[in-house]
């Protein structure tokens, strides 16, 4: 009788123990971080980025990070922002948004870090979203394209337009310039390329381009061969594929195995050196991908800024992510410039930035928001040739 | 909604389906070669061997690094890989999986859990986070891809006869061993009574470790020619095929090797028309459903027989 009661209350002193300990680390995450210190010495200023570094999206935190540093090194060669040097703090989360929650609630109780870079992929940007909200936390995201994403937060912005233009862009396109009559659509079970499929569906409907088919697979599918042979039997005359580079060039090249011989399209997502690596010269070649920016029609800084990333990073080609992360650490540096270096201060400054004057001017042209968080920036169009991708001829706008 | 995708899908005709089984008999042929390992082991020690999915993962990366990053031939690269992994199946049974001959079947189930983690992330260390992909442009002409037209507008291409014609060539061979060479009998009578064989003068030790030995190699060849086929190579991929392979190997019956073969086609084919004729979303899903049917109907696998309790 005794041992019984004995063990009774020791399971109920752990279980009061444990709610405590709980409590109170709740508690802690709620508090709003504190006003700076008037010190002189203040040290680094630290900004995050979070975004995959391993796994099948990695290519994309790679680019983007070295878009970033280079921003953040020319800034401390001249000087730092007002003394202050600036400071990376790199997040993976494998484009994953269980593990993008678990690096905001890192960045958000991090109270030295005054903004965020991030994320990447749209669904794992919507999954922070919340943390960074909870902790009064800005973030800029050089190339979440989901409709959702800046509407759901005002601490959220971002650099690079929306899926909505994005697909109804590329449906225009394929009718229009292309001339396509009937295509289908590929695309994965995320938050990305979901908006994006609808746009693009929408799109299509609106000016009569037919859509055929529509497969959708999930993370992580390697074999496409039925999906593949469904459309080669359905022959559309294009199909737009809605997803990551890592699918999309195993659909490229398994398609190519297959015998299916279609023009491919594609969005923002695809526009990435390593989709040609995994499809083969071969089978990627003359696909047709939308971007928010391309460097031979920038031109003087953004050719520039080229030069000097493929002289620093051993020849590798940046992408339109790359300019999009350096022009995102340019715009919260200006924020920290002109506002403080606090992240309500920040945010507040970054709402400002709403004409076209008052926005800031980087590679990628002029980025100014609405009151969402939005920008509004034109596409370009851009095709695989010679193993790379190029300005397509005709552009639309 | 799934119904209307399966009536437009039919109304595709004959020459897509036959198409469709092409695309699951590769895939099926593919589960078969690990399938077979599974169930050899099994038949003889009566142990799942969780870690060969990983066999089948490292026979993929070792045959990139051989032919991408040291440059060899390709049929040398092959080779290597394939001697590698044999030499690592036997290196596994023998620091895994033979102290524990004697122990709980669970603690045994348990290192073979361990050993497939530990593989996997030895993998992640050594290889990286990021997948691979052999660089399609310089590899031997017949695993490039000219398309053979077979009927109507269905069409296969070389890759794809070629993978066939290997695995059927593989099956047969492993089956010609198993019933005709002597050590394969003696691998038969260790799976019928492990102490009778050994009483019969058979050494036991030895079939067990040829075993681990063909069982690899088979698995490392299915890793190669998934690795060529999908063209894409990651750590986690062994683990994916391990669950496959092992479903099949149970669907055809546990311990028979005919079975495994069969189970293999079987689950490719069920998998591959799922996502060709309802939705991909649905593939592994649908491929597991046959699989439960089949057992719930017969619960020793197809070709699998009752087991009975020796008094």
């Amino acid at each position: 009788m005794k041992k019984l009661l004995s063990f009774r209350f020791l399971i109920l002193i752990s279980i009061l123990a444990i709610s405590a300990a709980l409590f109170a680390a709740g508690c802690e995450k709620k508090m709003e971080p504190g006003p700076e210190e008037v010190t002189e010495d203040l040290g680094p200023i630290k900004i995050g980025f979070a975004g995959p570094m391993s796994g099948d999206a990695a290519a994309y935190g790679e680019i983007i990070r070295n878009g970033i540093m280079m921003k953040i090194e020319e800034i401390n060669e001249a000087g730092g922002i007002n003394g202050r040097m600036m400071e990376l703090v790199v997040g993976d989360e494998l484009c994953d948004p269980k593990e993008a929650a678990t690096i905001a609630q890192k960045f958000a109780s991090d109270e030295e870090i005054l903004a965020v870079v991030g994320h990447v992929c749209s669904s794992a940007t919507l999954a922070a979203l919340p943390y960074y909200k909870d902790a009064g936390l800005p973030a800029v995201s050089p190339t979440a394209t989901n409709v959702d994403v800046c509407k759901k937060s005002e601490w959220m912005f971002r650099d690079v337009y929306r899926d909505d233009f994005q697909g109804e862009f590329m449906a225009k396109y394929a009718k229009e310039v292309l001339g396509l009559t009937t295509v289908g659509i590929f695309h994965e079970n995320n938050d990305y390329a979901i908006g994006l499929m609808e746009a693009f569906k929408k799109g299509a409907e609106e000016i009569g381009l037919e859509v055929v088919g529509v497969e959708s697979y999930v993370k992580d599918t390697v074999d496409f061969t039925p999906q593949l042979t469904k459309f080669k039997h359905l022959a559309p005359d294009g199909i737009f594929i809605a997803g990551y580079y890592q699918q999309g060039g195993l659909i490229l090249n398994q398609a190519k195995k297959l015998g299916l011989i279609t023009q491919f399209m594609g969005a923002d997502g695809l526009n990435n050196p390593k989709l040609i690596e995994i499809a083969g010269e071969d089978a990627s070649s003359g696909f047709i991908a939308s971007s928010p920016f391309v460097y031979e029609a920038a031109g003087g800084e953004a050719l520039k800024f080229k030069k000097n990333f493929e002289k620093k990073y051993n020849g590798m080609t940046p992408d339109w992510m790359a300019a999009n992360g350096y022009d995102a650490v340019g715009i919260i540096a200006k924020a920290i410039e002109e506002c403080g270096a606090d992240r309500a201060k920040i945010r507040d400054c970054l709402a400002g930035m709403n004409t076209a004057d008052k926005g800031y001017k980087g590679i990628t042209g002029v980025t100014f928001f609405d009151e969402n968080g939005d920008c509004l920036k034109p596409a370009y169009v851009t095709i695989i040739k010679g193993g790379e991708f190029v300005a397509a001829e005709k552009q639309m706008f | 909604m799934v119904f209307d995708q399966l009536i437009s899908n039919f109304k595709l005709g004959i020459d897509y389906a036959l198409e469709q089984l092409i695309n699951g008999i590769n895939i099926g042929g593919i589960y078969a070669l690990i399938a077979v390992g599974y169930t050899m082991v099994y038949g003889i020690i009566e142990l799942i061997n969780f870690a060969h999915g990983e066999i089948y993962m490292l026979g993929a990366y070792l045959a990139f690094t051989f032919y991408v990053m040291l440059k060899l031939p390709f049929p040398v690269a092959v080779l290597l890989s394939i001697f590698s992994c044999m030499l690592l199946g036997i290196f596994l049974e023998f620091i895994a999986y033979r102290p524990l001959r004697n122990a709980p079947r669970l603690a045994a189930l348990i290192t073979a859990i361990g050993a497939s983690l530990f593989l996997q992330n030895l993998a992640l260390i050594i290889w990286g986070g990021i997948p691979k992909s052999f660089p399609e442009l310089t590899l031997p002409d017949y695993f490039q891809s000219p398309i053979i037209t077979i009927y109507g507008s269905a069409s296969i291409s070389l890759l794809q006869y070629n993978i066939f014609f290997i695995t059927v060539f593989l099956m047969l061979g492993l089956h010609l061993l198993i019933t005709r060479t002597k050590i394969g009998t003696a691998m038969r009578a260790c799976a019928q009574d492990k102490t009778t064989a050994s009483l019969m003068g058979i050494n036991v030790n030895r079939v067990i470790t040829f075993t681990f030995a063909v069982g690899s190699s088979l698995g490392a060849v299915a890793g190669i020619l998934a690795g060529l086929y999908y063209n894409i190579i990651k750590h986690t991929i062994g683990y994916v095929a391990g669950v496959k392979a092992f479903a099949a190997a149970v669907l055809g019956g546990i311990g028979n090797v005919p079975g495994a073969m069969l189970g293999g086609f079987v689950l490719g084919i069920a998998e591959t028309f799922g996502a060709g004729y309802i939705s991909s979303p649905y593939r592994d899903g649908i491929a597991y459903a046959v699989m439960i049917l089949v057992i719930v109907f017969r619960p020793s696998g197809i070709l699998g027989r009752k087991q009975s309790v020796k008094v």
